[in-house]
């Protein structure tokens, strides 16, 4: 299964998910893609990680996790400025959906994600950094 | 006639599914294995065991506690139940799903209840995981 991008700059994924097992395979998936992948352990590491001025072109959060959840902080990363991220909401809660996108997430997944699920996100976000160049 | 390692594994395997222990998403979960990830379903089992046990532990010490955190103890079984439906663990899933419901109703009995058929329900697929694991070693990896 080949997904990688070749001759096109990496894109940069934050995994913000407090699941080992989920961060693994989050992780694993976004490297098939070969995109240079960034964890945070809940809401407040993501948080923490745009104060300082890191950037990123993706970012998939899971919800409910301890500190901060996932659409706290997808509230504050938004109000931080970053507008141009595409962030992603993870859940298996039904409730999920709502909370991201009212929290300012452009897209929402049903948890487990498959890679058919990931694949068109990434595709959309390598299309739009081969094209800022 | 011996059966061959990988034949042991295939056995395994669809008795696992057979018996309702593992769903599609192991499945999912094979497909993301190729030759650059070659132990990643490996790990990937290897780390739901090992986190498994450790939250197994965790419950039975807060369930014990004179006064229940059931916020806590529901904290511990979405982490259970979440490790447990991205590699497949179908039954653990569901019984999380229950533990849940009784976190919600605050009922200490519910949960210690809940917890025994988690318990059992965990011990017996991570025994079958290890055993995959053991019989993978010493034949071809779990590549799909």
């Amino acid at each position: 299964m080949a997904f990688k991008n070749q001759g096109s700059a990496a894109p940069r994924a934050l995994v913000v998910e407090d699941i080992n097992v989920d961060r693994v395979i989050l992780s694993t998936m976004l490297g098939k893609f070969n995109c240079e992948t960034t964890i945070a352990q809940n809401g407040k590491e993501a948080v923490d990680l745009f104060l300082e001025g890191k950037t990123f072109d993706i970012v998939l959060s899971d919800k409910d996790m301890p500190v901060m959840t996932g659409p706290e902080a997808v509230a504050k990363i938004r109000a931080m400025g970053a507008t141009e991220v595409k962030i992603v909401g993870v859940s298996a809660d039904l409730g999920g959906m709502e909370a991201f996108m009212s929290a300012g997430a452009d897209e929402f997944i049903p948890k487990p994600m498959t890679l058919g699920d990931l694949e068109p996100m990434l595709q959309e976000v390598i299309s739009k950094k081969n094209m800022s160049g | 006639m011996a059966t061959s390692p990988m034949d042991q594994l295939n056995a395994l395997v669809s008795n696992m599914f057979a018996t309702g222990l593992l769903d599609e998403q192991f499945h999912q979960l094979k497909n993301l294995q190729d030759p650059s990830t070659p132990d990643f379903v490996s790990e990937v089992i290897a780390l739901f065991c090992d986190d498994g046990v450790q939250i197994i532990d965790e419950l039975a010490k807060l369930l014990e506690q004179p006064t229940v955190d059931f916020d806590m103890v529901d904290s511990f079984v979405h982490q259970l139940k979440g490790s447990s439906a991205s590699v497949g663990a179908l039954k653990v899933k569901n019984t999380c799903i229950q533990f849940r419901e009784f976190c919600k109703q605050k009922s200490r009995d519910g949960c210690i209840m809940t917890l025994d058929s988690a318990r059992t329900e965990f011990y017996d697929v991570r025994s079958k995981f290890q055993t995959m694991l053991q019989t993978g070693a010493s034949g071809p990896g779990l590549l799909p």
